[in-house]
């Protein structure tokens, strides 16, 4: 029995979503970022489960791909809790700023050179301007610039 | 095969795909040694997108339609997606980003024949763990870009290391055989069909055509039969995590308000 030519492309697929997530998680350094990059991960893991059950008529692989759907639900809970606990100490969603965690041997991240942030504002669609301007609600003007 | 000729071996093929996509990835990270500014990304993505065709062409075929033909537009639409979710500067976007990546997913999972999984992922993932994401992000992001959100660890040893776990696997899957080992050897479809067994319990035993009719009726068969003490485990765990992050939840709400008593931040 050869490899089917779809299955072939299908576990290849996974391998790029594993190694896509796998390259977030070591370079990113926003929490939620890296979080969202092990779900990526996950997925990888999941399409190969679902491949190998198609090429074995077997299904093991797609049972596998139910509790990984779990155990992915539960992981999300649990880690969304710490990040919240560590942004309500912290006010930063940085990974760095937990860096006194680390290893006793190991050098500590200095940021240097940041990169000036975007300087292009955001162009938005410009509207004819119709009737008086509306009062603009204070609580709204807060919270939009969050986004 | 005058075609086939025309282009390099698969082997080199494939070594370029994979060091283009390291390329593209560097380039597209946040806080390069490049600066980073908008025509580097277009180059990146472009290389990215030449990454791609490699990758597609150092498989064997160039076309196809039908099922290949769909499978290559969901694949495409979540490599990409995935892609963007791991370079985008604003964190929203890149959970933005991962929905269409799940979306991708979902496809190629109806594709290879799992069509509960498929339905699966967009309503657990996309319905609920993406809001919930987006809710602690609205919830949790300064204003702006957060510095942090504009560098990266090490943005070169990361896609490198991302090309080199690419290129092995890919490598390792161009020689598998498909045979499973010799200890766990099922028995295969046409022994099941014909072994005159199908009296015995015909659901649970084969998924058949992964495209049959009652594909949810025996994948449901097979879940709370064989394997109906896992469900039971991952009900406890479900419990678990339920309960597990809400007294996390609620013992971090009395440490985070500092106004109720003085040793708060300790």
């Amino acid at each position: 029995m050869t490899l089917l030519p779809l299955v072939h492309d299908g576990l290849i697929v996974g391998a790029i979503l594993f190694a896509l997530g796998l390259v977030g998680i070591l370079a990113r350094r926003n929490l939620i970022v890296m979080f969202l990059c092990a779900e990526l991960m996950l997925q990888g893991i999941a399409v190969s489960l679902v491949a190998w059950s198609r090429q074995h008529g077997d299904w093991g692989g797609q049972m596998l791909v139910i509790f990984v759907l779990t155990v992915a639900a539960c992981e999300a809970a649990i880690a969304l809790v710490i990040v919240l606990q560590a942004f309500a100490r912290t006010g930063r969603l940085d990974a760095a700023a937990w860096q006194s965690l680390r290893e006793s041997n190991l050098p500590r991240v200095i940021d240097h050179g940041l990169p000036a942030p975007d300087t292009v504002a955001p162009r938005f669609p410009r509207l004819t301007p119709a009737g008086v301007l509306p009062e603009q609600d204070e609580d709204e003007v807060l919270h939009r610039e969050h986004v | 095969m005058s075609l086939a000729a025309a282009f390099p071996p698969p082997g080199l093929l494939l070594a370029g795909a994979v060091a283009a996509a390291a390329a593209s990835l560097w380039l597209l990270l946040p806080g390069n040694a490049l600066g980073g500014d908008r025509r580097i990304r277009w180059i990146g993505a472009a290389l990215g997108v030449a990454a791609l065709a490699g990758l597609a062409l150092s498989g064997r075929r160039l076309g196809g339609l039908g099922e290949e033909g769909v499978f290559l537009v969901v694949s495409g639409v979540a490599v990409v997606s995935a892609a963007a979710t791991i370079v985008s500067r604003s964190p929203v976007y890149a959970a933005i980003w991962f929905a269409l990546a799940l979306a991708g997913v979902a496809g190629v999972l109806l594709v290879l024949g799992a069509q509960f999984l498929g339905v699966a992922t967009i309503v657990v993932y996309a319905g609920a763990i993406l809001v919930m994401f987006l809710f602690v992000l609205m919830l949790a992001q300064p204003a702006g870009l957060a510095p942090y959100d504009r560098v990266s660890n090490e943005p070169l040893l990361s896609a490198l290391a991302g090309a080199v776990l690419l290129g092995l696997l890919t490598l390792s899957i161009g020689r598998l055989s498909g045979e499973p080992p010799a200890c766990c050897q099922v028995p295969s479809r046409t022994a099941a069909v014909t072994g005159g067994t199908t009296d015995a319990a015909p659901a649970a035993a084969d998924p058949g055509d992964p495209f049959a009719t009652d594909h949810v009726a025996r994948l449901g068969a097979e879940l709370f039969g064989r394997h109906l003490l896992a469900v039971e485990a991952a009900g406890v765990l479900l419990l678990v995590a339920l309960v597990g992050s809400i007294a996390m939840v609620s013992r971090g709400a009395s440490v985070e308000d500092p106004s109720a008593d003085g040793r708060a931040t300790a």
